[in-house]
């Protein structure tokens, strides 16, 4: 597929990559903005009750708080546009250098969940929607809206008291790192996440093949004897992806929230946990620029999600 | 050498609409087809056409249908007990299909020549330049300009017309012996539609094709079909050839006839058939077109089910009073 | 009456509807009749802690030697209540918001706020819920505080695509070519139609919103000790797992069967759609 400078894919490209950037721009005032508008004083609450007057001040020109808020918003777009997301008030470190090393743990479970769960997904989906079994679909959409009604931490709860407590399965929390001795305490968190995402995922997926099953041009393809294969691909699966990519895109967002209850119970190194700690400890710049790393991403995850999905199928609105 | 293609006879289809509610769509209908011959298939929404169609091609189980009785022969094939072994040799090979333009049409998601290619390659492997030789050529023979270009487009960018014209494309492409247009100018500008009744045409002339065209519009079916069957509430109530229409031995077909729009006069007032057909599953017993018929009688309603009876060897008719009405073929 | 609720059952997903609404009420009134009906009050502290589910005491003690029966059906105001808070305020900010946007007819304007409100959707809840708790505080309050004050985008998102395509209609354009007055028949016809799509969401998002509240309070974020709430008491049983798994599995329960009620009643009603 050549991509002309000026032919439609590229210009509609273009155009959504510049959306992206500015609802990122806006990620990152309301980031900003969400700091400021709050009552309460930063530095006070970071160094309590009783701490002293010049302490608290310290704390605020370090902070950057002691200018008028246009100054700071200026200081502020300067610092990010150096990639420059501020310093930890607790243990020194960068920003930066936090989610740097706390996100790949994140991400690896979170991304095994997803695979897993899509895998799935997929022969469920398919063999269910394209069944017209009415009481099959009936069945399976209960049980999935049972299991998507209950909170992930209580699955969590109900995981560990079956497999760590009564069971030594799996370690009640804790994390090693370096492959393969972190898949000891890896597994059930990606166990649970993926419980959790098929059962999304799949629901999507069967509405979808159920949708597709219905149209004209599954038929023509059956009369013109199309072989199996080419079928389950060309006319069944592919043109019932789209919403499910989408979907997954947007969740891969829900996910991030999700994990920092997930982290927090299985004391996992992860970025959630790291977003936990901070709160507690009013350790604004890694709050804030935690948030803003999460919301950049979720905007571009869901711009690539968007994308991939009209790659593969052309009736997606761009 | 028999010049009959495919014959259906007194056919009856059922469809499982709940687990326990089953209604008959079709109720005997008979058809045949000769090879080489341009049938257009005419009736209200409702009439069952479309199933028939589907029955044809094979494809009832879908929709949860099913043959509750009849036969339906092609080529000295029993459709009815066909084996997969049976179907894999028809389709795609023998009987080709063109869908509604106004539903889809060809898969989304798949590039005009990805889908073209899969029409030409149903029968054994051919090499990629023969595919595409063969696309190209099947594309021109449809009319479409820039072959090359269409090729590589997905259907999202063709018009209503251009992607009819794939379809037919597709459809034409193992020269089959027989084509099943259901209603494939719904929808398209009314140029286009000529356009595409004259391409059906030239396609019939110049590769002996039989083709069974599907409408609710008569005057389409009149202008280029040899024979027209007339369907209403599941039943085929008529068989004739379309230059015989004005002297049809059905009051339904005359009622059909005589409600064309272009025989309108300005000011003047449309006429309609009265009444509606029967729904799906209310049929009455008897003639089904007994309410909305001008010449009804007792034993119009006493007869079931209606027969559908050979006047001469070129019309049939199942009104039972035809010769009282009518006076007997002309 | 009971003939009425038979017919209703037997519509597509009317069954599902009213298996989800009698679930939701039962464990509404349950909550809030609870000082009618348990004699124990959910700080009492009754006996040795852990103690295990009894006649007495159904769901067995706490670690503070608290029924936890009482307990549970104590949070009943603070989660269902406090979700309900959590899901009219920003439905209704939302909406209205939505619907005026609708109107807007400067594009750069339209794509300035759009864009905003996408920035404030690119937040997952749960992350912003957590990171205004550093702002504001914990305790419940400020959770209703915090969804006001970002949970309204969504349903902006929403009701101004619906209310877009509405104006469009052809109903629309007529009663205007009618000469009505704008603002009455426009209320009369855009407003329910982007409600009903708008009342769905809040629906589903009801389930998210309970879960919120309960996952902060897990976290230690928002519901603050003694207060009865079923996500902090699920984190004070975590310890005990082992040895008292009531104290943490029955006010999940109850949390659960909250959720699937509100989900069996949109489950039912999407089919009900379908079937239209």
């Amino acid at each position: 597929m050549k991509l002309k400078p000026t032919s439609p894919l590229a210009r509609k490209i273009f155009g959504r990559t510049i959306r992206a950037f500015s609802i990122s721009f806006w990620v990152m005032v309301i980031a900003f903005a969400l700091m400021r508008v709050t009552p309460g004083d930063p530095a006070s609450a970071r160094l309590g009750a009783g701490a002293e007057e010049e302490a608290i001040e310290a704390l605020r020109e370090q902070l950057g708080l002691n200018v008028n808020p246009f100054q700071q918003f200026f200081n502020y777009l300067g610092d990010l546009s150096r990639g420059d997301l501020g310093t930890s008030l607790v243990s020194g470190i960068s920003v930066g250098e936090i989610i740097f090393n706390s996100f790949p743990l994140t991400l690896t479970y979170i991304a095994f969940s997803f695979l897993f769960a899509f895998l799935i997904s997929v022969p469920i989906g398919v063999l269910i929607g394209w069944s017209n079994k009415a009481s099959w679909v009936y069945s399976f959409r209960t049980f999935t809206s049972i299991v998507i009604a209950t909170p992930n931490f209580f699955i969590a709860m109900v995981a560990i008291l079956f497999f760590s407590v009564q069971r030594d399965w799996a370690p009640v929390f804790g994390y090693e790192p370096g492959f393969p001795g972190n898949m000891r305490y890896l597994w059930l968190p990606i166990a649970i996440n993926t419980l959790i995402l098929l059962s999304i995922i799949s629901r999507v997926l069967l509405a979808s093949v159920i949708d597709t099953r219905s149209e004209e041009f599954v038929e023509t393809g059956i009369i013109r004897g199309v072989s199996r294969i080419r079928f389950f691909w060309f006319y069944i699966l592919k043109p019932s992806l789209a919403p499910t990519i989408v979907l997954m895109s947007y969740m891969m967002g829900t996910m991030l929230g999700a994990t920092v209850i997930l982290e927090t119970i299985f004391s996992l190194p992860g970025i959630g946990r790291e977003l936990v700690s901070a709160v507690l400890a009013s350790d604004y710049p890694v709050v804030q620029g935690t948030l803003i790393f999460f919301g950049v991403i979720t905007v571009f995850l869901s711009f690539f999600g968007d994308l991939f999905a009209y790659l593969l199928d052309r009736r997606v609105k761009l | 050498m028999t010049k009959v293609l495919a014959e259906i006879r007194d056919l009856r289809i059922d469809v499982r609409v709940t687990r326990r509610l089953r209604l008959r769509i079709v109720d005997t209908a008979s058809l045949v087809i000769n090879k080489g011959q341009l049938l257009g298939l005419i009736g209200e929404s409702g009439s069952g056409k479309t199933m028939l169609c589907r029955a044809l091609v094979g494809t009832l189980n879908r929709r949860g249908a099913y043959i509750q009785s009849g036969s339906i022969d092609f080529e000295g094939i029993d459709l009815v007990n066909a084996s997969k072994k049976d179907w894999r040799s028809i389709r795609g090979h023998k009987i080709g299909y063109i869908p509604q333009s106004a539903l889809a049409g060809p898969n989304p998601v798949m590039r005009i020549g990805a889908q073209l290619a899969e029409a030409v390659t149903q029968r054994g492997r051919k090499s990629k330049d023969e595919v595409r030789r063969r696309s190209l050529e099947l594309l021109e023979l449809v009319q479409i300009r820039r072959p090359e270009v269409v090729l590589k487009q997905y259907p999202y960018e063709l018009s209503g017309g251009m992607k009819q014209r794939v379809m037919i494309a597709c459809a034409i492409a193992q020269n089959p012996k027989l084509i099943v247009a259901d209603e494939p100018t719904t929808g398209l500008d009314v140029t286009v539609q000529a356009e595409i009744m004259e391409l059906l045409s030239k396609i019939r002339k110049e590769f002996d094709t039989s083709i069974i065209l599907v409408s609710h519009d008569l005057q389409l079916i009149n202008s280029i079909c040899d024979d027209i069957v007339v369907m209403h509430a599941g039943a085929t109530i008529e068989k004739l050839p379309s230059l015989k229409v004005t002297s049809a031995l059905h009051p339904y077909t005359h009622a059909l006839y005589d409600s064309r729009i272009d025989l309108v006069e300005p000011r003047g007032k449309l006429r309609t058939i009265k009444g509606q057909p029967p729904s799906v599953g209310k049929w009455p017993t008897g003639c089904r077109f007994a309410d909305r018929c001008d010449f009804v009688k007792d034993v119009c309603r006493s007869t079931d089910p209606a027969p559908f009876m050979q006047v001469d060897d070129s019309q049939w008719s199942a009104c039972i009073r035809h010769k009282e009405i009518y006076g007997g073929a002309k | 009456m009971i003939k009425q609720i038979r017919e209703y059952a037997a519509l597509p997903g009317g069954f599902g509807i009213i298996v989800g609404v009698s679930m939701f009420l039962s464990i509404s009134i349950l909550g809030f009749a609870r000082p009618l009906l348990i004699p124990y009050a959910p700080d009492e502290l009754i006996g040795d802690g852990l103690a295990a589910p009894s006649w007495d005491h159904p769901f067995g003690l706490d670690q503070l030697g608290r029924d936890v029966l009482s307990r549970t059906l104590a949070a009943v105001p603070a989660d269902i209540g406090v979700a309900f808070l959590g899901v009219s305020i920003p439905l209704f900010i939302g909406t209205v918001i939505g619907i005026l946007l609708a109107f807007a007819k400067n594009r750069v304007f339209l794509s300035l706020v759009g864009s905003i409100i996408d920035g404030i959707n690119a937040f997952p809840l749960l992350i912003i819920a957590i990171a205004m708790v550093t702002f504001l505080g914990p305790g419940l309050f400020n959770v209703v505080i915090v969804l006001a004050l970002m949970n309204w985008a969504r349903y902006a998102r929403i009701a101004r695509t619906r209310a877009t395509i509405v104006l469009r209609e052809n109903y629309v354009e007529a009663a205007r070519l009618m000469g009505y007055p704008r603002r009455r028949i426009i209320f009369k016809h855009v407003t329910p139609n982007v409600s009903s799509e708008t009342l769905a969401y809040a629906l589903s998002d009801f389930i998210l919103v309970i879960v919120i509240i309960s996952g902060l309070s897990f976290l230690g974020l928002g519901a603050r000790p003694p207060a009865a709430e079923w996500g902090s008491m699920i984190a004070d049983g975590r310890v005990f797992l082992g040895e008292a798994w009531w104290i943490t599995v029955f006010p999940g329960i109850a949390l659960c069967w909250s959720a699937i009620s509100i989900s069996l009643i949109v489950e039912g009603l999407s089919r009900r759609d379908r079937a239209n």
